[in-house]
């Protein structure tokens, strides 16, 4: 078996949990210790269901929109049109930032402005389709329905003030990561 | 079973028959993909609800109340914002923290600032920004959405807070 080994965000949240226990320790001893250990395993237990059925859709939605179909679909888009359809790209693509950074640095090769890009990020970051799931899992419903309905002019919004202010800047970024 | 999980339920077996319905084999793909998620993350989550854990067995209600109840107003969407810019990690170890801290007592508005926050400001994915976009676009994105936690927090707390 492949041997595991944490990465940094793991071992700053160990951490985290270790500290909160030694709280507990010192608070109620063993018995306080014992109880916020079968606090957290009864919370796990009581949303598995949920998250099987986000990670499946996830899972699907990574299937079924890939990162070449994005690609073909924004080409060298910019201005105003590149901004809305940039927004939808985003909101669509799945992944980590390990996935849509690389490829909105290849839009920005491809020509994209920086209206695009910055609409690009941010859909990703507050329409995305993937993460859904998981928020109605673990925030529930009312809080999920208001962030979405709250966030949803952000993305194109934040994408046409770059695009009027910055606009020009953009040579000069794609210049800087040659 | 509550209704985000019949939600959730509904939706993954709509979306599955589709990706099966296409013939192509993505249907295999998509399971997959997210049962390989699932077990690479699988130590984080049970980390991240361990926290969750000793969160509510220690009740901080009289701190989160302080400092990011309802009644906290600017500083809480501030704190908000702050707090939501430093979270590590994906969505299945952020969001059990901040349901957590939400029934915990915390206002509507500085919940909502975190969430957004750590959404679009995230700094650690800023280290994968950098190489590929430059400091310049990552510094004109974080300028221009800096305001928009305590904004969406405002609002929310103002329209939904009671």
């Amino acid at each position: 078996m492949r041997k595991w080994i944490p990465d940094r965000t793991t071992l700053f949240l160990i951490g985290v949990a270790l500290a909160l226990a030694v709280v507990a320790w010192s608070q109620g001893g063993a018995e306080k210790t014992l109880e916020g250990l079968a606090n957290g395993g009864r919370t796990l237990l009581s949303v598995t269901p949920l998250l099987l059925a986000a990670f499946l859709l996830a899972g699907l939605v990574q299937a079924l929109v890939s990162r070449e179909v994005i690609e073909r679909w924004l080409g060298s888009q910019s201005g105003w049109r590149g901004v809305l359809l940039a927004c939808l790209a985003g909101a669509l693509i799945p992944g980590g930032p390990y996935v849509y950074y690389p490829l909105a640095g290849a839009l920005l090769h491809s020509g994209a402005g920086i209206g695009a890009l910055v609409a690009f990020v941010t859909a990703k970051n507050l329409w995305s389709v993937t993460r859904l799931p998981f928020e109605f899992a673990l925030l529930g419903t009312q809080l999920t329905l208001i962030r979405y309905g709250l966030t949803l002019v952000i993305p194109p919004l934040l994408g046409m003030l770059a695009e009027a202010l910055f606009g020009r800047s953009i040579d000069r970024i794609r210049e800087a990561v040659g | 079973m509550n209704q985000a999980t019949l939600i959730l339920i509904v939706l993954a077996l709509g979306l599955l028959i589709y990706a099966w319905s296409r013939g192509d084999g993505s249907h295999r793909v998509g399971i997959v993909l997210g049962w390989s998620t699932l077990r690479r993350t699988l130590p984080l989550l049970v980390v991240a609800f361990v926290i969750v854990g000793y969160v509510n067995v220690l009740g901080p209600q009289n701190l989160v109340q302080n400092w990011i109840g309802p009644g906290s107003g600017w500083r809480g969407l501030l704190i908000g914002t702050g707090a939501g810019m430093l979270l590590p990690g994906g969505p299945y170890v952020v969001f059990p923290l901040i349901a957590t801290l939400y029934q915990a007592g915390a206002g509507l508005g500085p919940t909502l600032a975190i969430i957004t926050s750590w959404a679009a400001l995230a700094l650690l994915s800023v280290s994968f920004e950098l190489p590929f976009l430059g400091w310049r676009f990552t510094l004109i994105r974080l300028s221009l959405g800096i305001v928009v936690p305590s904004l969406v927090g405002l609002v929310g707390q103002l329209l939904f807070g009671g």
